[in-house]
């Protein structure tokens, strides 16, 4: 009986001496609401380990949560204890979409941004055999028929997106959803829809191979990558989009804590083998700060509220 | 001869050992159930940073095969399927556990594992760029005269036509919960934010096979509580293999086919070659009592579909299942984006793969024969501590797919019905079908409604639709044409 308040002793003892330790002191988890594998996870755990480095004393670890389109891991971060442990991997779907159809149970203003540090460039492309081939063909195509565009699933930032550019454009589309970007990839070369959009890293070897055409990027200026295709704000649509890849916390969390973690990202995206990396896996590397990072989530928020709301989603899955 | 320089590389001892260091661990998180080959390709992606492409790409393709292999192993000893890919070795493998022969079914698994890889294998290697196009041809309709093909056979696998229909409705019902694939509502989840994907296919596979056998064998417990004791030598006999040559062709065959097609993967391979393997066999009455031909078909298709499904990603960029969407991010980290330009710019990565798949697949073989007298050595505990384990696994691995509470509920629910089914002669197997090809079926028919403007006609035109659909026609037909044969045979 001794012994064992002896042991329970020691452990409370054990207990209180980690607590009066300086942050972090045991691992922060980062959890990425999608299956380990895709350019999200891949990104995040590249971020893990460079923030490894930049954090003393700290080990960082990827928890992939799928699901829900990424509702139900993001869910997870935002009802988390808010010790800075438990961040998550601050994805534009689960953050600023789908909290306008409904299905979750947080909405943007529960969180805290901690950082960006990439963004996921979109190219419109010409699928094989479309009946367009640029930019103005395109739009002449739309004023008589609505091009069919392929998205990686109903509802998630790639639908969204388009229907976004469509309402900028004031054209009619056809959004025809997969089971995911690479089963729309496959449509696309196939000729089996009009168009897509995708990533540059994603898009090039499919033009390289002659299978699509890049239609216009969805960003200010031109891209490396394809330099010959314009931007939509050239051609007098005023659209810009891009996806994020960066962190956010549930809200709460000690402010000198907080502080480490913002630090650790800036110094964590600073590092030269992180930028490395990245840029070979075709990322757009970008850093924004906590309050550019919310600006920029608030933006894209009331964007989506307003397209779902012209496409009749708004607030579809309530309970 | 060029050619033959690029395998060099792949002779120097690190990229051996990473290879077979590759398979091995795939060979284990295959066979625990909840640790699937993708995950263990995606998880390992990190490591090969640093590697040289030909070395970090061939060991995740050695987990990826290793991996599908993998999940026979627990299929045949424990009713668990270790990856999705190997449900339908249980029909046959577990009856052969049970006759005492599991040494020789996990044998079959390995020699017919092995067949399948060699053979995709080859066909990637000399044939890649033509048949990719093939993955290109698939529209909606195509993938819905498909999925209804292979929902077909149910109707020759399940026994009893009555049940057999009632359990795939089942299947089909039960696979429209969570979010609608076209318009994005969420159907049937009474509010779980957990459903939202609708029930994972794991959690769901472990109840519905290992679970409800565990009940089964609870009520059986005080009867027979004799442990398997005899596990068999690991080779088969020559008339086994002269009885599966058949099976191994049609699986090898079959997987490659379903692996170029994207979309569609090593489960919906495994049931098709299964199916064939039946219908054209002498004596299909042996199936799914512990026929080593079963095995045979089912392993040799689930690991065709692992090089087959590297031939659209590697010549076109479009992955042919799950697993080599993710080995095309392996690929992209080294600022290799697969695509026809890549067998101009990389010959020698393209050849190193080409020449990895072999590597892989000898490990694979090797690996896979050393390790069953050690595995099958499982059986030899006692039924009620052994199935006392399984339980215990079946929660942990039910848990680890997608850390998902709601994962847990998915496998009891499932594991109750399982047990209900088995109970009352409804075929497990068509229940599982449904899961699979249900889905696919109804994506594609609305995806081909919504973009011909609601014409059914799109569904029956087409030379690949009209083969899907005649061959579903008549294995619709054939049961009844043979039951007709045999009557006029008896009365003659």
């Amino acid at each position: 009986m001794n012994k064992k308040i002896a042991i329970l002793a020691g452990l409370m003892g054990s207990l209180v001496a980690t607590a009066a330790h300086a942050f972090p002191d045991r691992p922060i988890q980062i959890v990425v609401p999608y299956a380990a594998g895709g350019s999200t996870d891949l990104s995040m755990r590249l971020l893990a380990e460079s923030l490894q480095r930049h954090i003393p004393d700290s080990t960082v670890i990827i928890r992939n949560q799928p699901g829900g389109g990424g509702a139900i891991g993001t869910s997870a971060v935002v009802h988390a204890r808010p010790d800075g442990y438990t961040l998550g991997s601050g994805a534009q779907g689960p953050l600023a979409l789908l909290p306008h159809l409904g299905s979750t149970d947080y909405t943007l203003d529960q969180v805290d941004f901690i950082g960006l540090v990439s963004r996921s460039l979109q190219v419109m492309v010409a699928c094989k055999d479309a009946p367009f081939t640029d930019f103005d063909s395109f739009m002449a195509y739309a004023k008589t028929k609505a091009p069919q565009i392929g998205n990686s699933g109903a509802g998630g930032a790639n639908h969204i997106s388009t229907e976004a550019f469509a309402k900028a454009a004031g054209i009619k589309v056809e959004s025809v959803p997969f089971g995911g970007a690479s089963e729309a990839v496959a449509a696309c070369a196939g000729g089996h829809i009009d168009a897509m959009v995708v990533s540059p890293a994603e898009a090039l070897p499919q033009v390289q191979a002659g299978a699509v055409r890049p239609i216009f990027v969805e960003e200010d200026k031109r891209i490396d990558l394809f330099p010959d295709t314009p931007t939509a704000k050239e051609k007098g649509v005023d659209f810009t989009w891009s996806s994020w890849k960066g962190l956010f916390a549930p809200k709460g969390i000690p402010a000198a804590d907080l502080k480490v973690l913002r630090d650790g990202i800036k110094a964590a995206y600073d590092d030269a083998e992180f930028q490395k990396k990245m840029t070979d896996m075709g990322e757009f590397l970008q850093f924004e700060d906590a309050d550019a990072f919310a600006k920029r989530a608030e933006k894209d928020s009331v964007t989506a509220e307003a397209v779902i709301k012209d496409l009749g989603m708004y607030q579809m899955n309530k309970k | 001869m060029e050619y033959f320089s690029y395998l060099l590389p792949l002779l120097q001892f690190k990229v051996l050992w990473a290879i077979g260091l590759g398979t091995l661990g795939g060979i284990v998180i295959g066979a625990l159930p909840g640790l699937t080959a993708t995950m263990g390709v995606a998880l390992l992606i990190p490591m090969t940073f640093g590697m040289a492409p030909i070395m970090g790409l061939n060991m995740l393709i050695g987990i990826y095969i290793g991996g599908i292999y993998g999940g026979c192993i627990s299929a045949i000893l424990l009713r668990t399927p270790g990856t999705p890919a190997s449900a339908a070795t249980v029909l046959d493998g577990y009856p052969m556990a049970r006759k005492g022969e599991a040494g020789k079914a996990l044998g079959m698994a390995t020699i017919a594992s092995a067949i399948g890889t060699l053979f995709a294998s080859i066909v990637l290697a000399t044939l890649a760029p033509q048949l990719a196009t093939v993955a290109l041809k698939f529209g909606a309709p195509e993938y819905f005269a498909l999925s209804l093909f292979g929902l077909t056979i149910i109707a020759s696998l399940s026994g009893d036509l009555l049940k057999g229909a009632i359990a795939g409705c089942l299947g089909v019902l039960i696979s429209c919960v969570g979010a609608d694939p076209i318009s994005g509502v969420l159907r049937y989840t009474f509010g779980v934010s957990g459903f939202a994907s609708g029930f994972s296919f794991t959690p769901a596979l472990i109840g519905l096979f290992a679970l409800s056998e565990v009940f089964t064998q609870l009520e059986n417990l005080g009867r027979s509580d004799v442990a398997t004791g005899k596990v068999s030598g690991r080779w088969p006999t020559g008339k086994d293999m002269r009885d599966s040559a058949n099976a191994l062709v049609r699986g090898s065959i079959i997987g490659t086919i379903i692996g170029i097609i994207p979309g569609t993967g090593s489960g919906t391979a495994s049931w098709i070659a299964y199916n064939e393997a039946r219908r054209s066999s002498k004596t299909p009455h042996l199936f799914g009592t512990g026929h080593a031909p079963g095995v045979a078909a089912t392993e040799s298709a689930n690991n065709a579909v692992c090089a087959g499904a590297l031939i659209p990603m590697l010549a076109l960029g479009i992955p042919g299942d799950v697993v080599t969407a993710v080995l095309m991010g392996g690929l992209m980290i080294q600022g290799l984006a697969p695509g026809p330009m890549l067998f101009q710019t990389r010959p020698d990565v393209i050849v190193g793969i080409f020449g990895g798949t072999f590597v892989a697949t000898i490990f694979m073989f090797i690996f896979g024969m050393a390790l069953i007298p050690l595995a099958s050595k499982i059986l030899l505990v006692p039924r009620r501590i052994l199935t006392m384990s399984i339980v215990v696994f079946c929660f942990i691995g039910s848990f680890a797919i997608n850390l998902n509470p709601v994962d847990l509920y998915t496998m009891v629910g499932f594991g109750i019905l399982g047990w209900g089914m088995q109970k009352f002669g409804f075929s497990q197997a068509a229940l599982c079908i449904a899961l699979i090809l249900g889905p696919l079926a109804e994506a594609n028919l609305r995806r081909g409604l919504l973009q011909t403007g609601d014409d059914l006609l799109a569904f029956v035109s087409g030379p690949i639709t009209l083969l899907f659909l005649a061959l579903s026609l008549l294995s619709l037909a054939l049961p009844f044409i043979q039951a007709r044969r045999a009557r006029r045979a008896a009365t003659a």
